[in-house]
């Protein structure tokens, strides 16, 4: 994924979820979360657990996201430079101008507490210092956050800080999170697809059919791991398999609802059989793999135990008796480490499915 | 014992599979959730969030078995390509088990944690436990959390134990009640830093380490094996028991001697199946400059006076225990701290009067030692160090022998108005960690009496100031590694003082015109101070004897030409048999560079 992608990908996110965009730029969005995305993704079960108990109105946390740190960081600086950092944050409407002049003063380079640094060493003072790139403010909240820091090594960005900067980048834990959170969200969904209006005659009742659409993801695992993404489609009505399911769904209208001049056809498969046939294609499709590698890690994992054996055999063979026990469990569980390493497996898991139901009586 | 595979078998219809070769596993356990939902008409969830779901997958997914895909995940920085390449190479040829057995500041610790990285991108490993000395602990989290956006953390309550990835000092954790929690769970990843401490089979640790459950397993050393094969072997066994044999089988096939081994080619070929071992000197990697410049010192007057007459001092006690040397190194220590500050010398003597008995004639000599001390004003190499950071204007770290040297420095730099933090052994984690990040932030000077201490990184600073030199070279060697080591941008400049006419003047010489410390391979380095040892005496009481025993200034420089000429044959000893591949090759078990010809051991730094 790249920038662009990631941006995408968090504005639809932040939009699905209700959140309340505050600033944005092709480089950052500033957000207050809604209370659904609060609970995925701030990771407060505590505040909640209050929440839900007394029942008061719950307080979200606003957070900045960068999806283009560089171009974010260019891009506050050439304000502050302009002189106007705090007043287009201000403008913006944010969390006040004590949080946003605390970033102008981050990337602007000269917090109070780096003035007696020489010169040479101020960079790392800067790139390497408190763990917190959202909040180089006042001397004091830094000395907190390197204690903080100090303490657990490590402290994640902006805990202390009123608004939290996160870096999106591939790899990064909140956009990991994020991905999460999707999957959680995400999980069964039931459409209908919107036909187009023009081709309606208003007496008309159009009939549909429901499919169940299912996302597989596909691990070949040893030691190694590779993964292959299948979308599956299944008319219920005749029990049709197609392949590529998910993007036929591109570029529908799909409201939850059942819309106007639309009946559903009834459904000849339970679900439970067309799983069944999920199954069976997915099979038959692996069948005709090369499975060279579970080959080559089976021979390893002979190799290995035949190893282990060379050496635990006669070692319990020859031990005493207090000993013998010992030496032979931790034979056992060297055996069972190098199963659970090598032995070549196929593991098909479902990332989300769904009932869908299409116009046409396929 | 638990099943192993617990997460991959889960719900699921187990059942044929597409292959004879593979279990097959078709996890079902989404059908009754969704014909649930259908018979209840809901809750729905969002159409976005459906196929946003599926365009995370879609990014995630490991589309290829070789490909490291961990690399397109760390936009904080670059690993260097001999850290990739180790990286690949444990992923794809040794199965995710290996020794990373990389020379000091090369980097194992990346090497580590991009192997950490990839496992866990490809979903192989969820779970990993981190075993270090209790002094890295935190230095592993915070660079798995910013270098690798791993979120690991620092075992500090028994409940860090159920976080995913935990770092914890393996002394804590082979302890109750840790150790039962940790060995009732499998960890996909298991590393051990410092490994080398776990060479004896007899260890509380090492018999805590076999019998964690786990699926990878990386093990960490410098020093692979300390020239002893039972070492190698119980490492190894560690690691992929039969590997090397069953021990008589090891002892028959490789160990001509404790410390020979035979069969070399054979063993080397075992060796390098699972551990990886990347030297400076393979090339390729690019360290940056060391500058050395010796500065001298003139001692004043009342400084000479009080060097004078602790020489004298140590003498006398020399003859007096009949040549004893075993006795005299705490009085040998008096005659290095002399070189150092008045400061040092004056808290040894003040502790060697109270040691005395009362009617000792002793004290009354001790006491007049202490009336030179009282006529010292100044000292003269506090104002060279100072004039020197002066000059830098930059950061600088001062390294000393002495406490009581480190609090006058500190003191005396606060004075003239520069800011200086002290380091030292004794000091806690929090305190250490506290000092480093002033060191980082706003002082600008450093002043440390401890090197040892694995793992401080200072290569935001390549200015090194040795105020006094340990006799033991490897105690220097350290000291330079702490800021000329990889991600050190600039050339390491390091400044020895050393005051004239005294003790110090020969150390310097010895240490850097005769053995060229200061250019030196660190293998290189343990490599020949181990050959000294086992043909004479360590070197530092090879120095000491020579001291004591001098007649005068020629003397003295007699002796050190003599060790250097022996230094530097052990030397040459060292290169010969390592490029002739001889059977005397020093252990090439220590050298093993899976990767390319054994080259022997040269070249700058």
């Amino acid at each position: 994924m790249n920038a662009k992608q990631i941006h995408r990908f968090v504005e639809r996110y932040l939009d699905a979820t209700g959140c309340a965009i505050l600033e944005k730029s092709p480089a950052h969005f500033k957000v207050k979360l809604s209370p659904a995305a609060d609970r995925e993704l701030t990771n407060r079960p505590y505040y909640w657990s209050f929440v839900d108990r007394t029942g008061v109105e719950p307080e979200t946390m606003t957070l900045l996201l960068v999806t283009d740190p560089a171009k974010y960081d260019a891009m506050t600086t050439g304000v502050k430079a302009g002189g106007g950092g705090d007043g287009q944050a201000a403008q913006a409407g944010g969390s006040g101008p004590a949080a946003d002049g605390r970033q102008a003063a981050q990337t602007g380079g000269s917090g109070p507490a780096s003035q007696a640094v020489p010169p040479g060493a101020r960079p790392e003072a800067q790139a390497d210092g408190a763990g917190s790139p959202a909040g180089a403010p006042g001397a004091a909240e830094q000395a907190g956050m390197a204690a903080l820091s100090r303490s657990f090594g490590f402290v994640p960005a902006g805990i202390g800080a009123r608004v939290p900067r996160d870096d999106l980048y591939f790899g990064s834990r909140r956009l990991e999170q994020l991905f999460a959170a999707a999957r959680r969200g995400g999980r069964f969904v039931c459409l209908f697809q919107q036909p187009d209006e023009r081709a309606l005659h208003p007496y008309d009742s159009l009939p549909c059919t429901p499919w169940l659409g299912v996302n597989v993801k596909v691990g070949f695992v040893c030691d190694m791991k590779r993964e292959e993404l299948h979308a599956f489609g299944v008319s219920l009505a005749t029990g049709a398999v197609v392949e590529g399911f998910f993007d036929r769904l591109q570029g529908m209208k799909l409201p939850p609802r059942l819309p106007a001049n639309v009946h559903v056809t009834g459904a000849s498969l339970s679900l439970k059989k067309a799983a069944d046939l999920i199954e069976q294609a997915l099979m038959r499709k692996l069948k005709a793999y090369d499975y060279g590698w579970a080959a080559a890690a089976n021979g390893r994992l002979k190799e290995e135990l035949a190893q282990l054996a060379h050496y635990y055999e006669p070692l319990v063979e020859s031990a005493g008796e207090g000993e013998k026990e010992s030496i032979a469990a931790q034979y056992e569980a060297r055996k069972e480490e190098i199963r659970w390493q090598l032995a070549p497996r196929v593991v098909a898991e479902v990332v989300n499915a769904g009932l869908f139901h299409l116009t046409g009586l396929a | 014992m638990h099943p192993i595979p617990r997460a991959d078998r889960g719900a699921g219809g187990a059942g044929k599979s597409p292959h004879s070769s593979v279990e097959f596993v078709f996890d079902r356990s989404w059908v009754d959730e969704l014909a649930e939902r259908a018979a209840r008409n809901g809750p729905w969830d969002d159409w976005t969030l459906f196929a946003l779901a599926v365009e995370a997958e879609r990014a995630k997914l490991v589309t290829s078995f070789d490909e490291l895909q961990s690399l397109r995940c760390l936009p904080a920085f670059e690993p260097m390509p001999h850290q990739i390449a180790t990286a690949r190479k444990v992923l794809r040829e040794m199965g995710g088990r290996a020794i990373l057995a990389d020379e000091v500041g090369l980097g194992k610790t990346i090497e580590a944690g991009l192997i950490l990285k990839e496992y866990i991108v490809r979903g192989l490993v969820r779970r990993a436990l981190i075993l270090v000395p209790a002094s890295l602990v935190l230095q592993w989290v915070r660079e798995l959390n910013q270098k690798f956006g791993i979120p690991a953390t620092a075992q500090k309550k028994a409940h860090t134990w159920h976080a995913d990835f935990v770092v914890a000092s393996i002394d804590t954790a082979k302890r109750e009640p840790h150790r039962e929690l940790i060995l009732s769970r499998d960890y996909d990843m298991l590393i051990v830093d410092e490994a080398h401490k776990l060479k004896n089979r007899k260890t509380s640790n090492y018999q805590f380490i076999q019998q964690l459950r786990k699926k990878y397993c990386l093990l960490l050393t410098a020093t692979p094996v300390q020239n002893d094969m039972d070492e190698l072997f119980n490492l190894i066994t560690l690691l992929k028991p039969g590997q090397l044999g069953g021990q008589s089988e090891f002892v028959a096939n490789f160990v001509a001697d404790k410390r020979l081994p035979k069969n070399e080619d054979r063993l080397q070929e075992a060796l390098s199946a699972v551990m990886i071992r990347n030297r400076r000197s393979d090339g390729g990697i690019a360290f940056t400059k060391r500058i050395v410049r010796n500065i001298e010192v003139k001692l004043s007057p009342e400084e000479k006076a009080l060097y004078d007459a602790v020489t004298g001092f140590v003498r006398e006690r020399y003859d007096e225990s009949g040549r004893d040397l075993a006795s005299m190194l705490s009085l040998v220590t008096l005659q290095r701290e002399v070189c150092s500050s008045r400061d040092a010398v004056f808290v040894t003597l003040f502790n060697l009067f109270k040691k005395t008995a009362e009617d000792s004639p002793m004290r009354a000599k001790i006491w007049e030692l202490v009336e030179f001390i009282r006529r010292i004003r100044a000292n003269s190499k506090a104002e060279k160090a100072l004039e020197l950071i002066r000059e830098t204007g930059d950061k600088t770290i001062v390294f000393t022998e002495y406490r009581a040297t480190q609090e006058y420095l500190l003191q005396f730099l606060k004075q003239h108005g520069i800011h200086a933090v002290p380091y030292r052994g004794g000091m806690n984690r929090g305190k250490k960690d506290w000092m480093m990040d002033l060191f980082r932030g706003r002082a600008q000077v450093l002043v440390a009496t401890e090197a040892g201490g694995e793992g401080i990184n200072l290569q935001f600073c390549h200015h090194m100031i040795n105020f006094d030199l340990p006799w033991n070279p490897m105690r220097v060697e350290q000291r330079i590694g702490r800021v000329h080591r990889l991600g050190q941008t600039n050339d390491v400049k390091i400044y020895n003082l050393y005051t004239t006419g005294t003790i110090e003047e020969h150390i310097v010489r010895l240490l850097h015109e005769k053995i060229n410390l200061f250019e030196m391979v660190v293998g290189e380095l343990d490599d020949i101070l181990e050959r000294l040892e086992r043909e004479e005496q360590p070197l530092e009481q090879r120095l000491a004897r020579l001291v004591l025993e001098a007649k005068g200034d020629a003397d003295i420089r007699r002796g050190i030409d003599a060790l250097g000429r022996s230094i530097n044959r052990l030397r040459a000893d060292a290169k010969r048999t390592a490029s002739a591949g001889g059977p005397e090759a020093a252990l090439p078990v220590l050298s093993v560079v899976p990767d390319g010809p054994d080259a022997a051991a040269e070249g700058r730094p």
